[in-house]
């Protein structure tokens, strides 16, 4: 589960909705990093990865480049 | 029916300035810090300038960067074929490939982007279309040809992305296009501010009304100043039955940084949680004031694959604060968008021309279908400019001299009296334009 005392760039706490996109997007991350799935599990949790990290940054919860997409 | 808020990000397009300050600054020094680690290029750069990441304590440490500006591009490109090392990733980590339109016999600049870059190129777009009122039961058409200029690339993924259904017009000829969009109830139309008015006008010679036959209500221009031009957006409005909006982007950046808003306001808001714009002095690199003419100088915080901190953009541009519209965005504006290049200003017998301005008296006259300017050097010595103009079909002969001496006053009135020769082009003699325009030809050296 995401923690709750999370907090966006500017020191706001997380919102619920806020802290679920972003724990979905760790774990698209996590998944994208792999080279043991297969390339439809693979490719389409990366491209499901970079949408999610637009509405992370668009919400200032990160600001990082992901890398591994 | 879905309430949807007005904004593509509220929290953010919304949020108070001083908290946006500081979204920028934490952005800023993330961003310095990986150009540093990842570019070669910006390292040389900021080595040679005596900066490092740490540097950046405030956002007014912006300025302690050095300026980074097509040529150090270009020559990158060059002396590092194919993409330079200012790159930060291998290309084989890329997606997307694009070039710069390369005019004036200049290089074109070669882009890569990452699936992250290009996801966030659609994003900007999103703010833009979301802003002018595009919704996910609207029908998008694009008039644009899909090459290797970014042009509505990010927009056709943006369209996609909200939902609308995309008619990607591809190498379809103007006549197949007006068809089309017609025929599946378009609600939205993207185009040069010139190719709109294409559209329409071949609508016209068909016999076709777009405003009575079409179900179009938005326009939504880009590529060319035209766009802010309160005498051509005028003209495709009515002609269009629609609102027309302006954007600006450039392949740089692969997206927009700046939109007009569904209100209006007479010019474009700045998407200030993506992006920094600076507005200088071109000459003294002076920051200018709200009001103040000046050169935009852009960073942006979303691609990765090709870091861009300070780049000069040579983009005439002048700032205004956000309270200049009422939609409650808080990111400032470019009254007018853009306003023009900072080196596309002719000198002609002492006075300054600039070609946006010669426009916007001429789209006052919607007799002229399409126009040129065209600058020569007579003896050696004078200097001449003469506009030609083609007009709308079944326009009287008998009316032409009047319409002519009226033409030539108005452009005289506005350029201390400068004397423009006025002629009339046959029909269908000057060139039509999809994607930039390029209405001006100076002869003068040749």
């Amino acid at each position: 589960m995401p923690e709750s005392n999370q907090r966006d760039l500017l020191g706001h706490p997380m919102t619920a909705d806020e802290r679920e996109l972003l724990d979905l997007y760790r774990r698209l991350q996590a998944l994208s990093a792999r080279d043991d799935l297969p390339p439809c599990a693979l490719m389409n949790a990366r491209q499901a990865m970079v949408m999610l990290w637009n509405a992370c940054t668009d919400l200032d919860l990160i600001f990082e480049e992901p890398e591994r997409e | 029916m879905v309430n949807w808020p007005p904004y593509w990000n509220p929290k953010n397009e919304t949020l108070p300035k001083e908290q946006l300050r500081a979204l920028q600054l934490a952005k800023l020094q993330r961003c310095v810090a990986r150009a540093w680690q990842t570019s070669p290029f910006h390292r040389r750069m900021y080595e040679a300038a005596g900066v490092r990441p740490e540097s950046i304590q405030t956002l007014d440490d912006i300025r302690r960067l050095p300026f980074m500006t097509r040529e150090d591009w270009m020559d990158n490109q060059a002396d590092k074929p194919l993409f330079g090392d200012l790159v930060t990733r291998p290309r084989n980590e890329a997606i997307r490939y694009h070039l710069t339109s390369g005019t004036s016999g200049r290089q074109p600049l070669r882009v890569l982007d990452s699936r992250k870059d290009w996801s966030w190129i659609g994003e900007q777009w999103c703010y833009g279309f979301w802003g002018f009122g595009v919704r996910p039961t609207d029908t998008v058409f694009f008039a644009f040809s899909y090459g290797s200029f970014i042009g509505f690339w990010g927009a056709h993924y943006c369209a996609e992305k909200i939902g609308c259904l995309v008619l990607p017009s591809g190498n379809m000829t103007t006549e197949g296009r007006v068809k089309q969009l017609v025929e599946m109830e378009a609600t939205v139309v993207c185009a040069t501010p010139t190719y709109a008015l294409r559209m329409a006008q071949v609508a016209e010679h068909m016999g076709i009304d777009v405003k009575r036959d079409g179900k179009v209500r938005r326009v939504i221009v880009s590529g060319e100043p035209a766009g802010s031009i309160p005498a051509t957006k005028r003209l495709i409005e009515e002609m269009w039955g629609a609102k027309c909006g302006d954007t600006a982007g450039m392949t740089e950046i692969g997206t927009i940084m700046i939109f007009e808003c569904d209100k209006q306001p007479g010019g474009t808001h700045i998407i200030e949680d993506h992006f920094i714009e600076e507005v200088l002095d071109p000459e003294t690199g002076e920051p200018c004031d709200y009001g103040q003419r000046g050169e935009r100088v852009v960073t942006s915080f979303g691609r990765g694959f090709i870091p861009l901190i300070r780049y000069r953009t040579k983009d005439l541009v002048m700032k205004v604060p956000h309270t200049h519209c009422s939609c409650g965005r808080t990111g400032d504006l470019y009254e007018g968008g853009i306003l023009g290049r900072v080196d596309d200003m002719k000198l002609i017998r002492g006075t300054n021309v600039y070609p946006r301005a010669v426009e916007a008296i001429l789209r006052e006259h919607p007799e002229i279908e399409e126009f040129q300017i065209v600058l020569t050097r007579v003896d050696n010595i004078r200097d001449e400019i003469t506009v030609q103009i083609e007009l709308r079909p079944g326009f009287p002969d008998a009316d032409w001299a009047g319409l002519q001496s009226r033409v030539g006053t108005d452009l005289a009135d506005n350029h201390e009296g400068l004397r423009f020769n006025v002629e009339r082009a046959a029909e269908g003699q000057l060139p039509r334009f999809e994607l930039k325009a390029k209405r001006l030809q100076d002869l003068r050296n040749q």
